[in-house]
């Protein structure tokens, strides 16, 4: 087992590719895959009896199957080569000057940060990668919709720190952010001015972004509820009737939903009005929704069974 | 991923002492496949599948080294501290030797702040400014310049994150693994029988309280690392 799961990891570190913002995922398969199976399942047929677990043969790929963890692991390394000579510990060997530690990193990376320069390379090498640390009235931070993203704040609010000295005024704004075409992040940022809670929280925003299932129509699959905290969202998609090409929906759900470009849904905060944890909650729903596509492949079932 | 010879044999771990784990009351049970006995109140390890562990890791590194990826070896244990420190300088990788400052890889920003003062203070002690300040400036900023040695002095060579972080005690780096995790970096993490062997990405279970071990381990690894680097020199 061990094994095994040193080869499927190694196979996918060694690849070593470039980090974008969805973190690198480790197989775990079968805790994972498992566990993800048995709520859904839950949440569709609203059983609340035992969970039915997949049978290893329902899933396409398997990872683990001819596995037996009680198999003794074998250490058999391939055969040394004729000259093989055991090297030194990196204690023993040639001891180096630091003239030549410098050189041979300097070699290596270039003279990032030493601030010396032993090959003759430029010492402020860095300087024109990192971003300076901007005063207040230089343009550096005028870095608007850099990727396609949109922000809409939808509330600042100014909170107190009573100390001893007296009060502490921030600033705590909420932004979403969104491409209309079904990718939305909800983010939260204080400082101790509006802009830079504004900044501060679309980066956050840009850190937690979600898809949201939608279908031809810019409509939900189906109906879906979520909560977060004490804040209860119901969503419902709409059918083509009059209220078409609207969003029904009140505050910080209508932002979310319009950032995630959905044209056509109805939505209701049921439970605490507040902005955040409607805003989170919305995600939350959305989180649940499943396409049809998805549902029809893992039941096995064709999709015109699952609209009857 | 070719596998090649590390010069891994079992009696040289034994004599340092690798297959020691902690006592018996303070394990994981998610070691409990890696630990073949119980000897005098000790948890026994099984070698072969360290030295199974081991290699393997090897030869990742050795991969990853051919490739010109960036290493980061972090060790804070004041017992290995030294060790670590010579044994990144001859593998030509970065290194944490004491305190890992949290935030240095998930607030990566700030950290290049600081060192990018620690190049500023390093370039003005060259061409001897410092001298020419009163001496109480004088002295406050040679104080700064070494308390950014200290805990930075490894990775000033470093420009972005590292891809693969080698860490050597995980219970005592629990931040640095946290980090790595959450950033998705690629880990190898000395592993004894009081830690997860299921957080990092290659667990090795050794015995982190004696150095002998350490050293061991770092060895093997170095020597796979300055490997890669030749074969890198040999055919880019």
């Amino acid at each position: 087992m061990a094994a095994t799961v040193t080869a499927s990891t190694l196979s996918s570190a060694a690849s070593l590719s470039i980090r974008i913002k969805p973190r690198l995922s480790i197989p775990k398969p079968i805790k994972s895959f498992l566990y993800s199976k048995s709520p859904q399942f839950l949440s569709l047929s609203s059983h609340p009896t035992t969970i039915t677990r997949a049978q290893s043969s329902d899933i396409d790929t398997s990872f683990f199957d001819n596995v037996n963890p009680e198999d003794d692991i074998v250490f058999d390394p391939p055969s040394p080569p004729e000259d093989f000579v055991p090297p030194p510990s990196f204690d023993e060997g040639p001891i180096e000057t630091e003239e030549e530690i410098a050189a041979a990193y300097e070699e290596l990376y270039g003279p990032a940060f030493s601030g010396e320069s032993v090959l003759g390379n430029d010492v402020y090498v860095m300087d024109s990668k990192v971003k300076k640390t901007t005063g207040f009235g230089s343009k550096g931070k005028k870095e608007k919709i850099r990727d396609g993203f949109e922000e809409r704040v939808v509330q600042v609010r100014r909170v107190t720190k009573v100390v001893k000295g007296g009060k502490q005024l921030h600033f705590r704004a909420i932004v979403v952010v969104g491409n209309k075409q079904g990718q939305v992040g909800v983010g939260v940022g204080k400082a101790k001015e509006v802009i830079a809670a504004v900044l501060k929280s679309a980066v956050n925003a840009r850190r937690n972004i979600v898809a949201v299932p939608m279908t031809k129509y810019s409509t939900f699959p189906h109906r879906s509820e979520g909560d977060y905290g004490a804040a209860k969202v119901m969503l419902r998609p709409a059918w083509y009737c009059d209220c078409w090409r609207l969003v029904i929906a009140g505050g910080a759900v209508r932002i979310v939903l319009e950032m995630a470009g959905v044209e056509n849904a109805l939505g209701k905060q049921i439970g605490s009005k507040n902005a955040l944890n409607n805003a989170r909650a919305t995600v939350v729903a959305v989180l649940k929704m499943r396409q049809f596509r998805d549902v029809a492949r893992e039941r096995g079932i064709p999709m015109e069974e699952l609209w009857k | 991923m070719i596998r090649r010879y590390w010069n891994i044999n079992l009696e040289e771990m034994m004599k340092a002492g690798v297959h020691f784990g902690h006592g018996t009351r303070k394990w994981n049970p998610r070691m409990a496949p890696y630990i073949s006995a119980k000897r005098k109140g000790i948890h026994i390890t099984n070698l072969t599948r360290t030295a199974r562990f081991l290699s393997e890791a090897c030869d990742l590194v050795f991969d990853a080294a051919s490739r010109r990826k960036q290493f980061l070896i972090v060790g804070t244990k004041n017992k290995a501290a030294d060790s670590v420190a010579r044994a990144a300088i001859r593998a030509r990788c970065h290194y944490v030797n004491k305190k890992w400052l949290g935030g240095i890889l998930t607030n990566w920003s700030t950290t290049e702040t600081r060192l990018q003062k620690f190049r500023d203070l390093r370039m003005e002690q060259k061409t001897g400014r410092l001298n020419r300040l009163p001496k109480g400036d004088a002295a406050r900023l040679k104080r700064q310049l070494t308390h950014l040695q200290t805990y930075l002095g490894g990775i000033k060579y470093m420009t972005g994150l590292p891809d693969i972080v080698i860490i050597v005690d995980q219970q005592e780096e629990y931040t640095a693994l946290r980090e790595c995790m959450t950033l998705g970096i690629p880990t190898i993490c000395l592993i004894d029988t009081n830690c997860d062997p299921d957080l990092a990405d290659i667990s090795i279970p050794t015995n982190d309280d004696a150095i002998a071990s350490i050293r061991l381990i770092l060895n093997k690894l170095v020597f796979a690392i300055c490997e890669g680097h030749s074969s890198y020199i040999r055919n880019p």
